[in-house]
């Protein structure tokens, strides 16, 4: 049976550091705009953390949430892109094929997360930082659709290693540069087609939810919901 | 094997191709030959210490080959070598677990900067203009040596080095070479590298004055990991967590209670839970121990501390502060920190001694779940700063504070004849930045070993670049951050791409050339030599149970990124000198008066940027704030009560004034900070730090008051007030569009 | 007054093809000024990345849908009048006919640039053609994208068809006149015509057949183009009313475009003995009628999505009526119905000045319209966070002018090339064949407009 990878985002953990989010820019050779075209929203963050404030001061209530593509099982992105750019793999992630897109843009607007980003133009490096990229992923030219991919680099390197050595795939050894940077442990990323995985064991769990679920996307993170302290003044 | 197998096992790194040769115009290069063998393609992993901050978090590098545009004797070149790819944490370190904070990914950029000085300058031109023209390794040593003999002398004056606080070998060398040569070791530092480790894992309950522990201060990696497992790490069981502060920072912002206190008032909070807690014996008697001592009217039960007392100067209400007593003392263990902004007030001596009283009556010294301070070596290169100290009373090797440079060269009026300046940008991180710099230009000779030009090193009359620490020997004691001794190492993860020198060998060099006591003393012609020697050492200590040989443990040492202790119990700190007089309340003093100037003024390490030396990475400066999501920019922080009667709407620019200098940038909106606080972001505001952080926002530093926290020469820096006025419509790029899940104007009705 | 003789019609009717005045060279040069700057800003869009435009996260979609949709709504001009009229023998279509069905081609032409001008990598455009590619795979069919690639190519042919066939004998008139050059290219163009009673029999037949193929696809066209929003899941896109509401939204704005270019051709081409007050008037009824139709729509949508109370529905819903859209939405409803109504109902005032006005009302509302469709919801999805502004550049603005500068170019050059009005057509009228003819003839207006 393929696997089906999924990830666990625990809210009760995230701290809102941005670990994650400089990791995958690291991992994944995303190409930073400059501050003219992040003014122009072209920024491209992979994945983000969105803090909301709630209340007026002084009972103000933060929260934040690590967004990242769902690689929903029912992704609207998928069936509206004209060319199969965005296509579902067998092991039930969103793929994005840079070769296939001629930049409808049509996918980002389809997608309810916001987790579509555009290289509006060619993306640069000064040198020597484009001796950082990372030869594991391929870089997008002008005019075609990025996002998150699960990291798949790794899980195909965690794969072909596995099979290599004829053993199985174990639980926690593939982990996105988000899940593995994670100070807090917030992230778990595994198997769900494995109910013995610890992502799966996590998605069960009472807190979890998914982020828009009502839109029927089925996708595949759960968020456990940030918890309560259950403690009281008397020992 | 079959070749199948072969085929997949070498595929498994990625790629045959490196990629970076592709699109490369200039083929017509010249090609070195290869100083290293590696396989195209396959990654190999190299552990690293990050020297981003003062945490020193284990990291492992992926090196793969690749292709460099590298100038070799003048010529420029391509050159096939290991490139780091990718920092990651190391798994096997202690202090990070196999976890690293965003800063510390960035690191990468600092060896692949475009702005990196690639080899020795000379100015040319007036000092502070910024003309260089470039000269070999030999003339630049020669220069050095020359200057460096003959100091001190009556005619030569004094010597100085400037230093970023230094730990391992790099402290040992540096010290020992300003002893030798009879000058100052100073270090210079804007946020206080705190001392104790906190297990918050283990913890129930703790209470955060304004310590930014899961963010910028103290150990943040190792801090974040026992965070979550105090949250959710323990079936059953989940901590709370209380944060007194005048503003939402990054971890306030994980709090389940954040409490907005008054600024200065962290001390006087500290005592009144105390207070609660002896009122109604919540802990048994003689918790204390010996902390009771220091504090004034302890014994009588802090009688001026009461809850209902302290509320209108606090701004927390009685029953929250009964309240919060209570739980912490049905919570065991409970632990309570201070840092940050509440460090760094008149009288943060004071609210530092109340908190160590606050922990001790808890019971959380040097307990599981508690605060206790890392095992400290006994032997050579592992040295804990030293307190600081007057110059002239130093008995060995050591350094001194920058503010003491500072007072020495106002009140002698001489400033060094020779200045060494390394990793330290006093003229960006102190106040009155300005009268640095031109107590600093007034040296007779300055060299650098920055690895960029920035505001202090672009006074250098000599640069000698040290390696990117990814290039560099490096060594780390730690201080903090786990209950374990640490001892971090690591070789080189990559060869040098510039014509650099790593400083420490440098010194060893020159150590050499100069003869006498300090070719003595410092008697290692590089650093890794020095590193092996201490080694040797510690291996006689401490390390004769996991290793054959010293040989074998300096191996197995750099294999896994250093030694640390298993057996090893947390000490608890040395009881309070009992010469120490009790500590009494000491009101906060603000500079600038409440009538002029309306606002407490708050500076605070920013998550990128930290103290500002990182901002020339653009991954930093793309990365949204976790709070603002603000990118490329700087930011003041407003209420939006407070913004909404003064007219100013988000990204509104607004003028800051301090009476001691006045700086522009846009507003931020939010309801999270005390209306009548301003706060701004350390980091941007450099004039000059490469091309991604030059002009480019405002530097809080630079209008912060010469105010000292009582007790001690450190930057009282939360003791300014300000007055604010709006200038006109400005520009914040910011990557989140709402500050709310729900924005107010739009709910439906 | 008399009748005109059929002489006479087609010497009013070739008149406009034999030379140009100063005015209308001055005004195609400064039309093709600005297709050439369109041209020149699109060749720098290619080059310099899509960045110069002004798109952007979440806001992916901006002028080039809006103008896209916007012009193939337009292309519903000809269909209406020249297909419905014809199946029901409304003879008051006569002159009208082949202005529409000009309209309908230059317009579809114009709207079908825009899937290749907003993409990211248009030299790549022809991978929506299926073909079998050395990629292995076809085009997606589950994309709207797709359907809109098929509906705009069979319109297309269709309308260039349906322009096409009825030209026939009039190019065969102009070819029987002519002399040299001239007279070689209209031999080419009227395809042998020798005017005989197969060739009548035949060109009606086709023509039948024609007018009710077309209907549906042009139905079929915009119910497309709508599906290409109505099919992903953004707030205020998702609708089920999308298919009918866009359709209708393409007639109202194709009649308009239609009494626009009436007007204009009777003001230029000296054509007032034909294009009379009562095409005028019957046009602006249409108008009227579409007016309603198009305000029912939206009534019946925002009442639904208002009672609805969905959240993120509701907060494009604010931000159009009373936010920071309102301005817009507003001017639309003014240009849309507040404008037009009142000039439409009162016959008094439905004179030839007042459809124009009301017309050109809504083709500023109806180019509104799109805008507001596409720009506020895209602005407002799901997550706050990620809500942003949309504001065109340079490069987006001139290329929307080009396209009325170029519809308005085609339009020129096809009315000196070819005669505007039908002139067999006309002839063919019954009223023009009889003295008693009702007010539908071609006879000097005796109410002046």
């Amino acid at each position: 049976m393929p696997h089906q990878w999924g990830m666990v985002i625990d809210l009760d953990r995230c701290t809102g550091c941005e670990a994650c989010v400089v990791a995958c820019h690291a991992e994944n050779n995303i190409s930073t705009v400059g501050e003219d075209q992040a003014a122009r929203g072209r920024a491209k963050h992979w994945i983000r953390v969105e803090r909301y404030f709630e209340g007026e001061f002084p009972d103000v209530k933060t929260k934040f949430m690590p967004v990242l593509c769902q690689q929903c099982d029912a992704a609207p992105c998928e069936p509206v892109c004209p060319t199969f750019a965005s296509y579902h793999t067998i092991e039930g992630l969103n793929g994005q094929v840079y070769n296939r897109c001629i930049g409808t843009r049509y996918c980002a607007n389809a997608c309810p997360y916001s987790v579509r980003f555009f290289n509006w133009y060619n993306p640069e490096w000064e040198k020597p930082l484009n001796l950082q990229l990372n030869p594991d992923v391929s870089l997008r030219e002008v005019g075609v659709m990025e996002k998150c991919t699960f990291c798949v680099q790794r899980i195909k390197a965690g794969e072909i290693q596995a099979e290599a050595e004829k053993r199985e795939v174990k639980d926690g050894e593939i982990q996105p540069a988000c899940v593995q940077s994670c100070p807090t442990k917030a992230m778990v990323f595994g198997d769900l087609s494995d109910p013995d995985s610890e992502v799966s064991r996590l998605a069960r769990g009472n807190r979890g939810i998914k982020l828009l679920g009502e839109l029927g996307t089925l996708p595949k993170v759960t968020y456990l919901q940030k918890d309560s302290w259950h403690g009281s003044e008397n020992a | 094997m079959q070749r199948r197998d072969f085929i997949k096992i070498t595929a498994a790194g990625g790629a045959a191709a490196a990629l970076e040769g592709c699109g490369n115009p200039d083929h017509h290069l010249i090609r070195f030959i290869p100083e290293e063998d590696l396989l195209p393609g396959i990654a190999t992993w190299k552990p690293s210490i990050c020297t981003l901050c003062p945490a020193g978090c284990g990291t492992l590098v992926r090196v793969m080959q690749g292709e460099a545009e590298v100038i070799r004797n003048g010529q420029l070149g391509i050159l096939k070598m290991g490139l780091a790819k990718k920092i990651e944490g190391n798994p096997a370190h202690p202090i990070n677990q196999g976890k690293l904070c965003p800063r510390g990914h960035g690191e990468l950029q600092v060896t692949y900067h475009p702005d990196r000085i690639k080899a020795p300058l000379q100015r040319t031109g007036e000092r502070g203009s910024g003309q260089f023209k470039e000269i070999t390794w030999d003339e630049a040593i020669k220069q050095l040596v020359s200057q460096l003999s003959g100091v001190p002398g009556p005619s030569r004056g004094w010597w100085a080095i400037i230093t970023s606080p230094l730990r391992g070998q790099r402290k040992t060398i540096v010290d020992e070479f300003a002893y030798a040569l009879h000058g100052g070791h100073f270090e210079f530092e804007f946020f206080d590298s705190a001392l104790p480790a906190v297990d918050l894992g283990q913890a129930n309950y703790f209470i955060s004055f304004g310590a930014d522990f899961l963010g910028t201060w103290n150990s943040p990696v190792a801090q974040s990991i026992s965070y979550g497992h105090m949250r959710k790490g323990r079936p059953g069981q989940r901590g709370k967590f209380v944060h007194f502060e005048s503003r939402i920072s990054q971890t306030a912002a994980s709090a389940d209670e954040w409490i907005p206190s008054r600024p200065g008032m962290d001390g006087v909070l500290a005592l009144s839970l105390a207070h609660v807690i002896l009122r109604d014996k919540l802990r048994p008697a003689g918790s204390a121990g010996g902390a009771a001592a220091s504090i004034d009217g302890w014994t009588q039960g802090l009688p001026d501390f009461a809850p209902e007392k302290i509320e209108k100067q606090t701004g927390v209400p009685a029953a929250t502060i009964t309240r919060i007593a209570h739980e912490s003392a049905a919570n065991p263990p409970a632990v309570v920190l201070i840092g940050d902004s509440a460090a760094a007030h008149t009288n943060a001596v004071f609210s530092a001694r109340a908190v160590s009283a606050l922990n001790a009556l808890l019971g959380s010294v040097g307990k599981p779940g508690g605060i206790a301070f890392s095992p400290a070596l006994p032997m050579r290169g592992s040295q804990l700063l030293q307190p600081k100290s007057n110059l002239s009373h130093m008995e060995g090797p050591g350094s001194a504070s920058f503010a003491m440079f500072r007072d020495m060269v106002t009140s002698t009026s001489k400033a060094p004849q020779v200045l060494l300046l390394h990793n330290a940008n006093p003229v960006f991180g102190s106040a009155q930045g300005s009268q640095v710099r031109d107590l600093i230009a007034k040296s007779g000779f300055i060299a650098s070993f920055s690895r960029f030009i920035d505001e202090t090193s672009a006074l250098a009359d000599l640069i000698l670049p040290d390696h990117s620490p990814l290039e560099s020997w490096l060594d780390d004691a730690l201080e903090s951050g786990s209950a374990q001794t640490v001892v971090s190492l690591a070789p080189p993860a990559m060869a040098p791409l510039h014509n650099t020198r790593s400083m420490p060998d440098v010194l060893l060099d020159v150590a050499q050339q100069l003869g006498g006591d300090v070719a003595k003393r410092l008697p290692w012609k590089t650093y890794d030599e020095a590193l092996k020697a201490s080694f040797s050492e510690l291996y006689k200590e401490k390390g004769t149970k996991n290793a054959k040989d010293a040989d074998d443990f300096w191996s197995k040492a750099q294999e896994q990124g250093g030694w640390w202790s298993t057996d090893e119990k947390p000490s608890a700190p040395a009881s309070a000198k009992a010469t120490a007089s009790p500590a009494k309340y000491a009101e906060p003093q603000f500079d600038g008066s409440a009538n002029d100037f309306p606002f407490y003024f708050l500076p605070f390490a920013s998550q990128m940027f930290y103290d500002g030396s990182l901002a020339h990475l653009p991954w930093m400066q793309e990365a949204p704030d976790p709070l603002s999501s603000v990118m490329w920019g700087t930011w003041v922080e407003i209420n939006n009560r407070t913004a909404e009667k003064l007219g100013v709407k988000m990204g509104d620019t607004l003028a800051v004034a301090s009476a001691h200098g006045t700086l522009q940038a846009p507003a931020l909106v939010t309801p999270a900070i005390a209306p009548d606080v301003i706060a701004m972001p350390v980091g941007q505001g450099h004039t000059n730090y490469t091309r991604y952080a030059s002009n480019r926002g405002a530097n809080p530093i630079s209008i912060l008051a010469p105010m000292s926290v009582a007790g001690t020469d450190s930057l009282a820096w939360a003791a300014t007030r300000v007055k604010i006025s709006r200038v006109g419509e400005g520009r914040l790029v910011m990557f989140g569009a709402s500050m709310e899940e729900t924005p107010k104007d739009l709910k439906h009705r | 007054m008399a009748a005109k003789t059929p002489e006479q019609i087609t010497d009013d009717l070739l008149r406009p093809l034999q030379g140009a005045s100063g005015r209308y060279w001055s005004f195609l040069a400064l039309f093709g000024g600005i297709i050439v700057a369109a041209l020149c800003a699109f060749g720098w869009q290619v080059y310099a990345g899509i960045g110069v435009a002004g798109i952007r996260r979440p806001v992916f979609w901006g002028f080039y849908i809006t103008n896209f949709v916007f012009w193939i709504g337009l292309s519903h001009a000809g269909t209406l009048i020249s297909a419905i009229l014809r199946l029901a023998n409304a003879t008051w279509r006569r002159p009208v006919t082949r202005c529409a069905e000009v309209i309908t081609v230059f317009a579809l032409s114009i709207g079908a640039t825009f899937p290749i001008i907003h993409l990211g990598r248009p030299w790549l455009a022809f991978w929506l053609f299926p073909y079998p590619s050395e990629r292995g795979i076809w085009p997606n069919i589950r994309s709207p994208l797709l359907w809109d690639f098929f509906a705009i190519n069979t319109y297309l042919l269709g309308s260039v068809t349906f322009l096409l066939l009825p030209m026939i004998p009039d190019m065969a008139l102009i070819r029987d006149r002519a002399s040299g050059v001239r007279k070689k290219i209209y031999t080419a163009v009227a395809l042998g015509w020798r005017g005989t009673p197969k060739q009548w029999h035949r060109l009606e037949s086709a023509m039948q057949i024609m007018a009710v193929a077309v209907i549906p696809v042009a139905v079929s066209v915009h119910s497309i183009v709508s599906w290409d929003f109505a099919m992903a899941p953004v707030p205020a896109w998702h609708s089920t009313i999308f298919a009918p509401y866009f359709v209708c939204g393409a007639i109202f704005s194709g009649i308009a475009a239609l009494i626009i270019a009436m007007a204009l051709l009777r003001k230029f081409l000296h054509l007032e003995d034909y294009l009379l007050r009562i095409h005028f008037e019957n046009l602006g009824k249409l108008l009227l009628v579409m007016s309603l139709l198009w305000f029912y729509f939206v009534f019946a949508e925002r009442l639904t999505v208002w009672y609805g109370n969905n959240p993120s529905e509701m907060t494009v819903f604010w931000v159009t009526q009373t936010g920071s859209f309102s301005p817009l939405f507003w001017l639309m409803v003014v240009c849309n119905f507040v404008i037009p109504f009142p000039i439409l109902a009162i016959k008094k005032l439905r004179t030839i000045t007042g459809c124009v006005i009301a017309s050109i009302g809504v083709v500023i509302g109806m180019w509104l319209e799109r805008f507001l469709i596409i720009v506020p919801s895209l602005s407002h999805k799901y997550l706050p966070y990620s809500f942003g502004t949309y504001r065109p550049t340079w490069v987006e603005i001139t290329i929307t002018a080009g396209t009325f500068a170029g519809m308005a170019f085609l339009y020129m050059i096809f009315a000196k090339t070819v005669p505007i009005i039908s002139i067999w057509e006309l002839k063919a009228a019954p009223e023009t064949q009889s003295n008693h003819a009702p007010a539908l003839a071609p006879v000097t207006d005796s109410g002046a407009d």
